[in-house]
């Protein structure tokens, strides 16, 4: 009855073989192509390192002005700004300032890149089912898989440093981005459609003048999940050498520095708050509008 | 406690050893270090407890300062099967003076060896033997953020070694704007950037330690320090964090030894014994670790494959009837 206890696995010999077979290919392909790869992501990181500079060279009063000044624009709110400028003092003022720079940099880039790669993914499933049966577990496969899986065949191809930390980080930030885009315009009324459609408009005006704008609170929902993601994400890449505030709190992990780990910690959560509060104030500023124009 | 040890004794020589000792030994909890020699010896330790003595072992994962903090502290794993004595030398020697902490077997007995490396086929074509030759040739190692600066892979961070690494760096004048010191982040990211370095033919310089299945898997060149290894100024500086002036200086072969706590050592029976006495040289280490690399075996595997073929090692290291207590389990 043994073969009832014990599921039929593959021999431990064949197990062996069938992985040394697929690493031996991977290894073929990064030899053979991996530095083509590496330097169509050149232009990438070399914006990167330049916002990171920008960042951390210019004077700080400079930056810490835009930074709240942007955050006042989004969302108009003075109890927002007051509170971004407090955190960002106070981050400051803990000696986090170059690390959180560092850490925005990254956070930044990557949403930009989950943006302009996730709204064209997520209008094109909301347009063919196909496309959204195909595109869905692709999803589903990038949110679960452990992130530590991806990130060595992208250590073998990059090196270590920002482009394989931004990939891994695109790869775990990007689905919430093209899941609302995709809800966010099926989400949008037939009538409304047909309304656009006795108008005689085409499909593109369609798109851009009805849909779009109808969906943009949900796609704001997007962008907000998608940097959220990004920041959680910052520790992980760390561990492929991704500098900012992940490097410390991964240092404190392994020394037990508890107030080091708590402070670097609470240092990407003000961040996130930050960032959270502004965007969502300003999707829900956009909403205002269009009712103001349905009015 | 005596009495308990002879009447132990005697039943095993009645015959009854395994129940005996199975009762005797209980649980033991190691500590399964996450690189991978003290895996396989781990492992080793694994079957040949469980198999010739009887003792039911569960292996935690491990890193040298969590897993001596938490021995030091709360005494839990019972064992650590290969600590860097190095890292933990002073916390180490007062956990010894108290008693909370015994120092078992010397598990390598050659030591571990730490320093710069370089792979050997860029030794060779550049006459790049030293530190120094190294130092005076930025362009050969790629991989820094600014292309123009050379990359030197330090201790990925928490490790001990990235403290005398970044001293060291500084020492030997490697931050003369040339050179950019890379934090891999962790082990898998430093591993990593050497195995992308060696499978693209690129030059890698940086920190590593031998006996590693790294190692034994590509060629690489230990850099030679030109120092010799000064102590005094090592604890006074070179190991401290933030030294302002650094001196050169040199890794001294690093202690390899098993810890255990005393409670364990207490309760431990014949087993410590076999915890004592047990020993490799980095040739077998090394032999080992290549082995498991080519062939992607688990740290488990690596054992089964050690036991099977390394009998005249093992052999030694228990008696005749544990050896074929645990022969007749593989």
């Amino acid at each position: 009855m043994e073969w009832l206890q014990e599921f039929p696995a593959m021999s431990r010999g064949n197990l062996r073989e069938m992985r040394q077979t697929i690493d031996g290919g991977f290894k073929e392909f990064t030899r053979a192509y991996g530095d083509a790869i590496e330097s169509a992501f050149d232009p990438i990181k070399d914006f990167l390192i330049f916002l990171e500079h920008l960042l951390i060279n210019s004077p700080w009063p400079i930056i810490l002005a835009v930074l709240v000044g942007i955050v006042y624009l989004m969302s108009r709110n003075a109890k927002i700004t007051i509170g971004s400028l407090v955190a960002l003092c106070v981050i400051g003022y803990l000696g986090m300032w170059e690390d959180t720079m560092r850490t925005i940099a990254m956070v930044t880039v990557c949403t930009l890149m989950a943006i302009v790669l996730g709204i064209p993914l997520g209008i094109l499933m909301a347009r063919s089912d196909r496309v959204q049966s195909f595109v869905n577990p692709i999803l589903d496969l990038m949110q679960t898989m452990p992130s530590f899986v991806y990130l060595i065949p992208v250590v073998m191809i990059f090196g270590l440093g920002k482009v394989p930390g931004m990939i891994a980080v695109v790869i775990y930030a990007i689905p919430p981005m093209i899941r609302l885009t995709n809800l966010g315009i099926r989400l949008v009324d037939q009538d409304v459609l047909e309304a656009a459609d006795a108008f005689g408009s085409n499909s593109w005006q369609k798109l851009t003048n009805v849909q779009l704008p109808l969906a943009l609170p949900t796609i704001m929902a997007g962008v907000n999940q998608t940097i959220m993601m990004a920041l959680a994400m910052v520790v992980v890449a760390a561990l492929i050498g991704v500098k900012g505030l992940g490097q410390p709190v991964l240092n404190a992990i392994a020394n037990q520095y508890l107030t080091m780990g708590v402070m670097n910690g609470l240092a990407i959560v003000a961040i996130a708050i930050i960032f959270d509060r502004a965007t969502q104030a300003y999707g829900k500023r956009l909403q205002k509008h269009s009712e103001v124009i349905h009015g | 406690m005596k009495k308990l040890f002879v009447s132990v004794a005697a039943t095993a020589l009645v015959g009854m050893a395994s129940s005996a000792m199975a009762e005797e030994c209980g649980t033991i909890t190691m500590a399964e270090m996450n690189w991978a020699s003290a895996g396989a010896i781990a492992h080793i330790d694994k079957i040949i407890l469980e198999n010739g003595y009887g003792c039911n072992v569960e292996l935690v994962t491990g890193d040298t300062m969590p897993t001596f903090t938490s021995m030091n502290e709360k005494g839990e794993p019972d064992m650590a099967p290969e600590l860097w004595i190095n890292a933990v030398r002073e916390p180490l020697d007062k956990a010894v003076a108290e008693g909370s902490l015994i120092i078992g077997g010397e598990i390598l007995n050659e030591g571990g060896v730490e320093g710069f490396w370089v792979p050997t086929a860029l030794a060779e074509e550049h006459n790049i033997y030293t530190v120094k030759d190294a130092l005076a040739r930025p362009e050969l190692f790629p991989g820094a953020e600014d292309d123009s600066k050379g990359a030197f892979f330090t201790c990925p961070t928490g490790w001990n070694c990235r403290i005398t690494t970044g001293n060291l760096y500084r020492a030997f004048g490697f931050d003369n704007g040339k050179f950019e010191l890379v934090d891999p982040g962790s082990a898998a990211g430093l591993d990593g950037s050497l195995a992308k370095a060696n499978e693209r033919g690129d030059g890698w310089l940086g920190y590593y330690w031998a006996p590693t299945a790294i190692l034994g898997k590509y060629d690489m060149t230990l850099l030679d320090f030109e120092t010799p290894h000064d102590k005094t100024e090592w604890d006074k500086c070179t190991v401290v964090e933030d030294c302002p002036d650094p001196k050169p200086n040199s890794w001294v072969k690093s202690e390899v030894f098993t810890v255990v706590t005393d409670d364990f050592a207490k309760k431990a029976g014949p087993t410590m014994d076999y915890i004592k006495g047990r020993t490799w040289d980095n040739r077998t280490a090394g032999k080992v670790l290549a082995w498991m690399t080519e062939n992607q075996a688990t740290n488990e595997d690596g054992a089964y494959y050690f036991l099977e073929n390394f009998e005249d090692v093992w052999g030694k290291w228990v008696s005749p009837e544990v050896a074929e207590k645990v022969k007749g389990a593989l």
